[in-house]
């Protein structure tokens, strides 16, 4: 172990690593480097290197550790033996069973787990080289590794300490501030500031807490700016590609129903839509508040995505009767991708009765927006017709006018009638399907977009619409299904992408 | 450690912070009633019970010697060890200590070390070769709640009443150990919106969060933890921080001045 450097802070205010009193060390961050993980994640901050693996929700074991109302929450902080200069001793320490624990409470607050009763969610940490801040790192990489396994959550969690050194508050720690430094307080919070571990150790007056607390707010807000963007990169297609991906899809036929759609990150599918929009102009004109935000709020920043966190986390207990339901359908879903097609649709059969009788009370209400929602949709795959690349939606266009017409008519029929059932049409139209998805997808960006614009109203329009095409066809809704829970806030990052990572990859 | 508790009861609870009592009648800044004994374990080099309502906590601390840390060879060694006795509860268990347990052990080791309370530089007998290592074995008697301030105060009480055996060494005469310092640990409760001092096990079953607070005769904080799963604004950390303050000070100067004097 080396001495105490004379002064950890020099006299032109740089620290012996160089930084400034309130800036934090590189932070590198790779998602999605373990293949049997559900959500993984690797970070590097300074010296520090942590691995984390995220598995489930799965069966939890044992069984008396199962929760009745919600998803038990594991979180393993494991140092390895060589990750420290004198070999730590493998296994659980006092430290790490501590850390664990503060750690695990962190998350709590955004993890949504009342959606996964009877399940745990498992958050395994390793700390392969350890440079002081191993927890607020361990932290960060944690919150990434859990929206990489589609562990619906309210917000990333950021962690980041300050400390005292030299009489100096600083802004995170290296392993010699640590070691020789007066104070270390490492605090995580929510994308909304509030606070969800703080730990403190040393010799700090209420006043250097005050300011410690600025200098770990900007961090956290830094940090956070690193976790979106590498969110984003790995989860947004580049635009170019899209057209790509929908011919293919429609060449394999129905196997991969899902994956176009999911594969569409939110924001390209708000760019796509822009492109689109311009071309459109007229159309779009006729509402000139979604043309407004179209041309000036392509891609929301920072500030935006927190508001919408705000209304969320309010709308999502009143919708929360509804991701229910949608939460049956995904785990349908899944098995389904991975059966026979004749399976597939002596379940979705059922799966479609099912859903007629719980929507059956909601029906009034949808059947007046349906009318609105279809009108829109011919306005968008008429305005197809003019786009030279997209010639393939020509061909099918001329037949979904069709579907919908003939789903109109079966859905009055069903209505009458809960024992009919669409699957004839189902099998033939899942090419139509797919693609029909696409322009929905698009329609929906668009609305996406209106929603953001905190209009009260398009929300709504497009809740219902996509209520209605629930009834429509099981199959349709499934795959829609991710799109309506992208239409809101950090959901956008969180759940959709990961989503589209998990299927692609085992569909494939 | 969270009991199981009738939604009645914490609608009851909730109810009562709204018209800004609490169950038993006290403010939302008073402690139940706390008595602190001192030397009562005559074994042991310095002892104290604290009795907080109905909870029970007794210190015990014991000296040996041993090897430095290669790191602080001029420096004696605290070692803090908390036991959830299952005499105290139904609820606990025998077997190695829980989360909680290592958790809150941890919390009042650091607010000990950190505020420099023992002269750990004056533990040391040969540099690099032989130390005292100062055992401090905190055993919950009764678990009525805020076991964690009960443990501190007993924790810095016995600390502050033990003799180094020098005369058992063949180290010349004993001495009282040399103290610095007072930490005093403050657990605020909250509830609703409101933090409350000392929470009563009711109080901490259907709290959504604690955060325990450590702090120094100065005035400064020596250490902090947060213990519960909901989150924490900066304003209630602030509120918190200060209400901790002035509660530690009320206690120090009631309880430990009086034992600091008589040395």
């Amino acid at each position: 172990m080396s001495d105490k450097p004379e002064k950890l802070i020099a006299d032109d205010g740089l620290r012996l690593d160089g930084r400034r009193a309130d800036e934090i060390r590189p932070m590198k961050i790779e998602i999605g480097v373990l293949s049997r993980a559900d959500g993984s994640c690797y970070l590097e901050w300074g010296r520090n290197k942590i691995l984390v693996g995220v598995f489930g929700p799965r069966e939890a074991h044992p069984r008396r550790s199962q929760r009745a109302d919600s998803a038990v929450i594991r979180y393993r902080y494991n140092m390895a033996s060589f990750s420290v200069e004198d070999r730590a001793r493998p296994g659980p320490s006092r430290r790490s069973i501590e850390i664990s624990k503060v750690s695990r409470e962190a998350f709590e607050p955004v993890i949504m787990a009342e959606m996964f009763p009877k399940t745990a969610i498992d958050i395994f940490v390793e700390v392969l080289q350890a440079d002081a801040g191993t927890r607020t790192a361990a932290i960060n990489a944690s919150s990434i590794a859990l929206a990489d396994a589609g562990i619906p959550m309210k917000g990333l969690i950021t962690s980041c300490a300050f400390g005292k050194v030299d009489g100096q508050i600083v802004l995170d720690l290296n392993k010699e501030e640590d070691n020789y430094g007066e104070a270390d307080f490492p605090v995580a919070m929510t994308q909304d500031g509030e606070i969800t571990l703080v730990q403190m150790d040393g010799h700090l007056t209420p006043e250097e807490i005050k300011k410690g607390m600025e200098l770990v707010k900007k961090g956290c807000k830094e940090i956070l700016e690193i976790q979106q963007a590498v969110l984003r990169k790995k989860f947004e297609t580049p635009v170019d590609e899209i057209p790509e991906v929908a011919t293919g899809a429609e060449k394999e036929g129905g196997k991969e129903e899902a994956v176009p759609a999911s594969e569409l990150a939110p924001e390209v599918v708000v760019e796509e839509a822009f492109e689109e929009a311009e071309e459109l102009g007229a159309e779009i004109s006729e509402e000139p508040s979604e043309a407004d935000i179209l041309s000036s709020e392509v891609v929301p920043d920072f500030e935006e995505e927190l508001e919408e966190d705000i209304e969320l986390e309010e709308d999502i207990e009143e919708e929360f009767e509804t991701e229910e339901e949608f939460e049956a359908e995904e785990e349908e879903f899944e098995e389904e991708a991975l059966e026979e097609e004749a399976e597939f649709e002596a379940e979705s059969e059922e799966d479609l009765e099912e859903d007629l009788e719980e929507d059956l009370g909601e029906e009034l209400e949808e059947e007046e927006f349906e009318e609105e929602a279809l009108e829109e949709e011919a306005e968008f795959e008429a305005s197809f017709e003019g786009t030279p690349e997209l010639k393939e939606f020509e061909e099918i266009e001329a037949r979904l006018e069709k579907e919908t017409a003939s789903r109109e008519a079966e859905e009055e029929i069903e209505l009458g009638s809960e024992t009919e059932e669409p699957s004839e049409e189902e099998t033939s139209s899942e090419e139509e399907a797919e693609v029909e998805e696409e322009v929905e997808v698009e329609e929906e960006a668009e609305v996406e977009e209106t929603t953001a614009s905190e209009e009260a109203i398009e929300p709504e329009r497009e809740a219902e619409s996509e209520a209605e095409t629930t009834e429509v066809s099981t199959e349709e809704a499934e795959a829609e299904e991710p799109e309506e829970e992208k239409s809101e806030g950090p959901w956008k990052v969180v759940k959709d992408p990961s989503e589209a990572g998990t299927r692609g990859e085992k569909d494939e | 450690m969270s009991e199981i508790i009738a939604t009645l009861k914490k609608d009851y609870i909730y109810s009562l912070m709204v018209k800004e009592k609490r169950q038993d009648g006290r403010g939302f800044k008073e402690f139940r009633d706390l008595k602190l004994e001192t030397n009562v374990i005559s074994k042991a080099e310095g002892s104290a019970k604290v009795t907080l309502g109905n909870t029970q906590v007794l210190v015990g601390v014991k000296l040996q010697t041993g090897t430095p840390f290669p790191d602080s060879q001029d420096e004696g060694v605290i070692i803090t060890n908390l036991e959830l006795n299952p005499i105290a509860s139904p609820e606990f268990e025998p077997g190695p200590p829980r989360e909680e347990a290592i958790e809150m052990a941890r919390v009042v080791d650091r607010g000990i070390r950190e505020s420099g309370a023992i002269d750990i530089k004056k533990l040391c007998i040969t540099v690099g070769e032989s130390v005292w290592i100062v055992f401090i074995d905190i055993h919950i008697l009764n678990d009525d709640g805020n076991i964690i301030d009960a443990s501190c105060l007993a924790a810095i009480a016995a600390l502050m009443t033990t003799v180094v055996p020098n005369e058992q060494q063949g180290l010349g005469e004993n001495v009282p150990l040399a103290m610095k310092e007072m930490p005093v640990g403050i657990t605020l409760a909250k509830i609703g919106s409101k933090l409350m001092v000392d929470p009563s096990l009711d109080e901490e079953a259907v709290c959504e969060t604690k955060l325990t607070i450590v702090s120094s005769s100065d005035g400064s904080v020596a250490g902090m933890q947060k213990m519960g799963p909901a989150p924490l604004t900066e304003a209630e950390l602030f509120e918190a921080i200060d209400l901790a303050i002035e509660k530690a000070t009320e206690i120090r100067e009631l309880y430990l001045e009086g034992l600091a004097k008589s040395e």
